[in-house]
Formats: structure tokens, sequence, C-alpha cells
């Protein structure tokens, strides 16, 4: 639970303890990417657990710029730990789908406890970050129809992925506000 | 190259890969292709290496050729389709040579000049405990196990299994980095991390010399400890 004797650590906004609980579920997507990278080399499943830890770590602290921290913490540590071969398209992989989420939660501030809202998120935010991969192609010089069929297969495994990953997440946020563990939601934005 | 200095190897690769955006015709392409290879070798990197760096690419490669040569034909999907995915290719090969020769503390030490201390100790700490979390999932996945949740590798791959997933093994691993930010954070904060705007350090002291005691006898006074110079700034 948050203290309200908490210092802010980090922008003026997060306290130690939710810039560390950040930064955690930004581990738990390096642990992901790397594991499923072992086994699996399907597009687009990464974002089953994208997903899934960005709308848990905006569930652990509803403030603006949350998942955005998570987003820039999981680029630069990939990147760290030789997972970010495409250099900046890394920062802009991860960035545009948490910017999304951070969109969704300025508009309902308490959108991580509905699954239906989860899902929608996690699909939309799964799909733009298939922009990133297209706006590379555009700039090669790609034939736009090839380029939007490839786009298109893309958007689809990410957003079935993405929307997956988030269904999950209201259940388990439920349990650990109940649990007395996370704050009880907000009431409005911090 | 490995000595090479990683804001050095950054702005080498970005040019790369600006010119493998911009490459349009064989003979640029051709030139390009060659200054790419030649920054890849001189990296004293061998073409196994390039293999497992490129070989998903190949693949991507293979698939738009070959919706070039079945929108257009193979006389005229042929060409752009290799160009294409030349070009993809060397837009990620820079960064490959970023990865493979510069450590991981010349990253850190690099990105520490970039971006605020607070935000490189948390890249860092995100880090640190990627071991410490693997462990945790190890041991709740073998304890979740011996009750009956389906949490194998194989099991997981039918979703009718992945409510243990979710429920058994990141329901409890949730619970624990909870309690690990708690703990990690007021342990920091119990040292006075982050109280100041600038980075700073603990430093110990050497202690002061009491001289040397003669005919090897032991001091007659106990040694004075350490000191621990708090806040020092560099």
């Amino acid at each position: 639970m948050t203290d309200s004797n908490e210092q802010a650590y980090l922008w003026n906004r997060f306290s130690l303890r939710e810039a560390l609980l950040l930064g955690f579920c930004a581990t738990f997507i390096i642990l992901t990417r790397a594991g499923l990278r072992l086994h699996l080399h399907m597009p687009g499943h990464v974002m089953f657990f994208t997903m899934f830890f960005f709308l848990l770590a905006r569930g652990f602290v509803p403030k603006i710029g949350a998942v955005t921290l998570v987003g820039l913490i999981t680029s630069l540590a990939s990147v760290l730990l030789g997972m970010g071969m495409g250099g900046p398209m890394v920062l802009v992989k991860f960035l545009l789908p948490a910017l999304v989420v951070e969109v969704a939660g300025a508009i309902a501030p308490a959108f991580v406890g509905s699954m239906l809202a989860c899902a929608a998120v996690g699909v939309i935010a799964s799909v733009i970050r298939v922009g990133a991969s297209t706006a590379l192609e555009w700039l090669i010089g790609m034939e736009q129809e090839i380029m939007l069929k490839k786009a298109l297969f893309s958007a689809v495994m990410n957003g079935l992925y993405g929307g997956l990953g988030s269904l999950a997440v209201p259940s388990i946020i439920r349990r650990l506000r109940k649990n007395g563990l996370i704050d009880q939601g907000p009431d409005g934005e911090r | 190259m490995h000595r090479l200095g990683a804001g050095w190897k950054i702005a080498v690769g970005t040019v790369l890969s600006a010119l493998a955006v911009g490459a349009r015709t064989p003979a640029e392409l051709l030139a390009l292709v060659l200054v790419t290879l030649c920054y890849f070798f001189a990296a004293r990197l061998t073409l196994f290496d390039l293999w497992r760096d490129v070989r998903y690419l190949v693949l991507q490669g293979i698939v738009v050729t070959g919706l070039y040569c079945l929108v257009h034909g193979v006389a005229l999907g042929l060409w752009p389709g290799i160009r294409t995915s030349v070009q993809i290719i060397l837009f990620y090969i820079p960064g490959a040579v970023f990865l493979r020769t510069t450590r991981s503390r010349d990253v850190m030490a690099g990105l520490g000049r970039v971006i605020p201390y607070r935000l490189c100790f948390l890249v860092f700490v995100c880090v640190r405990f990627v071991p410490y979390f693997l462990r945790e999932i190890e041991e709740i996945s073998a304890a979740q196990r011996l009750r009956g949740a389906r949490l194998l590798p194989r099991q997981l791959l039918n979703p009718a299994n992945w409510p243990d997933l979710f429920n058994c093994l990141l329901l409890p691993l949730m619970v624990r980095a909870l309690k690990t930010a708690d703990e990690v954070s007021r342990s920091a904060e119990a040292r006075e991390f982050g109280i100041r705007k600038q980075r700073t350090f603990l430093a110990v002291c050497a202690p002061s010399k009491t001289g040397s005691p003669a005919n090897n006898e032991p001091p007659a006074a106990p040694a004075e400890e350490p000191q621990l110079c708090r806040h020092q700034n560099p």
C-alpha cells in the first residue's frame, strides 16, 4: 500500500517504492521476452506478456507516466542485455503501446478493473506497435500493397496475443486489492 | 572496434542504418552491403555470428520477396523484393555489431551520461533483479507443480492451462514483487538514498594511523573504526 509519507523519487511523481515496482514490471517483461525467445518464434507472441505487465503496472501505480516509465526501462534494459538489435526502434516499439495505455488511463482512470476495457486497450496498443515496423518499411520504400498485407498479418497476431494477455489483468488486480496489497483503485488521477 | 566508445558505435550505426533506409539503386545497395560487411567483420565477428544475427531477417526477406513475386510476377517482383529485404537486413546489422562489441558496463556508463541517474538506477535495478526473479519463478513454479498446477512448458502450450499460469505462478510472483519493492525501498531510504538531487556515494574513509606497536605487541587501544563519509558528490 502507498504510504502518504513517501518522498517523490522520480519526476516529482513516483516514490522510490513505486519506481522500483515499475522497474520490476520491466524486469518481468524482459524475462518473459527472453524466455519466449528460447521456445517460440511466432509473430506477435511478445505482446502477450508485454501488455499483461503494462496493464498490471497501470494497476499497481495508477498515475500518468507509470506505463511510459515501464516502457522506457524495458527498452533501455533490452539494449543493455543484448536484446535490442533495432536500436531506436526498440524504444519506439515499447513506448508506443505504453503511450496508448497512458491515454486510456487518462480517459478512464479505473479501466484496469474492467475486462472489456483491458482487452480493448491491449488489442489497440498491440496493433499500434506494428506501426513502428510498418513506418520503417514505408521509409525503405516497400510497396504499399505488400506493406499493408504484412502489417495486417502482424497487427492481427499482435492484437490477438495482446488482447489475450490483457484479459487476465482485472482478476489479478482485484485479488491484490482485496488482500490490501495495492491501493483500492484511483478515485481520479493523482 | 571493441575499443571504440559506445557513443561512436551508436553514431556509426545510425549513419549506416539511415543509409540503408535511403539506398535505392543497385550500385548504392552494393556499396552499402560492402561497407556494412566491412564494419561487421572489422569487429572480428565471424560468418556464423552474422548468420545468427540475420537468420530471422533472412526468413522475413524470403517471405517479402515471395509476396513481391506473387503480386508482380517473378520478372518484375524479384528485384524490388530482394532490394527491400536487403535494406531491412542492412538496417539491423549495425545494431547487432553494437550489441556484440559493447560491454554492458560501457553501455551503462554511456547511459549514465545521457539519462538522469535516478532513471539509470532503475534500469540497473531492472537488470540486477533478472536472476533474482528467475530464481523466484523457478521456486514458485516447482512448488505449484507439486500441488498439481499445470505449469510445464508443453502444458502451457494448451490455452486451457493458462488460468494456472496466472493464478498459480504470476499472482504469487506479483505478491513477491510487491514485497521486494517494499523491502528494497525501505532499505534504500534508511540509507538516505535519493534525498539529494545529485548522485551521492557512500565512501569508506581509511582509518587514521595510530602507529605500529613495538615488538609486535597488540595495540593497547582498539583500532579506529572506518568512518563512513556520507553524501560525497563526485
